[in-house]
């Protein structure tokens, strides 16, 4: 089964993605900043990241830079975000984001990405 | 103006601390220092000169070593005056996600003085800046959240903006919120995001 760590500090967020993966059958876990996230990339390995831009302690484009610098196996990355400027979503791209999508999201929307991305991955 | 020597200090062999003038006009011209030690110092003591306010703001705006800017806001969080809170609401329009996510984290701990500014900022045309305006409510602490929170659900015609507000109605609504609500899952009915959190949030209240 393939394991997506969702990363968002609203609750509510974290549980509506965490229904629509686990509803699909993905092994889903959260961290609710991107400090959390890279403790969690310690203990455990992901197969596909769900982050969110704004956060407290570290946000999303300052977990996706530090996840790129590690000396561990990568996996791609959705960034999550209401922001839809154009610099928004080429600093994604620039931190190590792999697709931009703007919420709010639909199950048929993040799906098909979702699947997308987990089929065409190859480690760089 | 010429700078006044300051006594030697233990410390003022060490590169850049405190070897220009404490006063304010000494602090203001080390804020603006080549070396970010020196700005650091400065901006730290400049926290007791609430007047030195739009100097630290402008000041955030330009500088890029991240120790000073976490210093910087520091600062401005002990001032605390509304340039202070004018300063951090203006980091709100900004590109620089960082940036905009520390004015945030530091207008969270300032809820009496930022109420006045909320009003305003819940009706900014942009709404990236009115969800940051609701995340700022998120641990505000202030009497009248809930009643702001409500009247964004009910008025405000941006999806991702009520989605934010209805995140935190879920953990501080309480009965009143229930019949914004049921509009506000009315109103978007086809956003499932929408459907969801105002059923998660009806529940809790309902619950209590």
């Amino acid at each position: 089964m393939k394991r997506i760590l969702v990363i968002d500090d609203a609750a509510t967020v974290r549980l509506y993605h965490r229904e629509i993966l686990e509803n699909a059958g993905f092994d889903v876990s959260e961290a609710i900043n991107g400090l959390e996230a890279l403790e969690k990339i310690e203990e455990a390995t992901f197969d596909l990241y769900l982050v969110d831009i704004n956060m407290p302690k570290l946000d999303g484009y300052g977990f996706l830079r530090a996840l790129r610098q590690r000396p561990i196996p990568q996996a791609p990355a959705i960034m999550i975000s209401t922001e839809s400027s154009a610099n928004d979503r080429q600093a994604a791209l620039v931190a190590g984001a792999n697709l931009y999508i703007l919420k709010p999201i639909k199950p048929e929307q993040l799906l098909p990405h979702v699947r997308g991305l987990l089929g065409e991955w190859q480690q760089p | 103006m010429a700078l006044k020597k300051g006594k030697p200090t233990p410390s003022s062999d060490v590169p850049g601390e405190r070897q220009q003038a404490r006063d304010r006009d000494g602090l203001l011209q080390a804020l603006q220092a080549d070396d970010a030690m020196t700005r650091r110092w400065a901006a730290r003591d400049l926290a007791a000169h609430s007047e030195a306010a739009a100097a630290l703001v402008g000041q955030l705006r330009r500088e890029c070593e991240n120790s000073v800017r976490q210093v910087i806001l520091t600062s401005l969080t002990q001032i605390g005056n509304d340039t202070a809170i004018q300063g951090l609401i203006d980091c709100l329009y900004l590109e620089d996600a960082m940036l905009r996510n520390a004015a945030i984290e530091v207008l969270k701990e300032l809820p009496d003085q930022v109420a006045p500014f909320m009003g305003k900022l819940l009706q900014d045309p942009d709404p990236d800046v009115r969800i940051f305006a609701v995340d700022v409510l998120e641990s505000l602490r202030h009497p009248h959240v809930e009643e702001w929170l409500i009247e964004v659900i009910s008025q405000d015609p941006h999806v991702n903006v009520c989605a934010t507000a209805v995140d935190l109605l879920g953990e501080v609504g309480s009965e009143q919120a229930k019949a914004a609500l049921i509009s506000l899952k009315q109103r978007f009915a086809d956003e499932p995001y929408i459907q969801f959190a105002s059923d998660l949030a009806l529940k809790r209240i309902e619950a209590e």
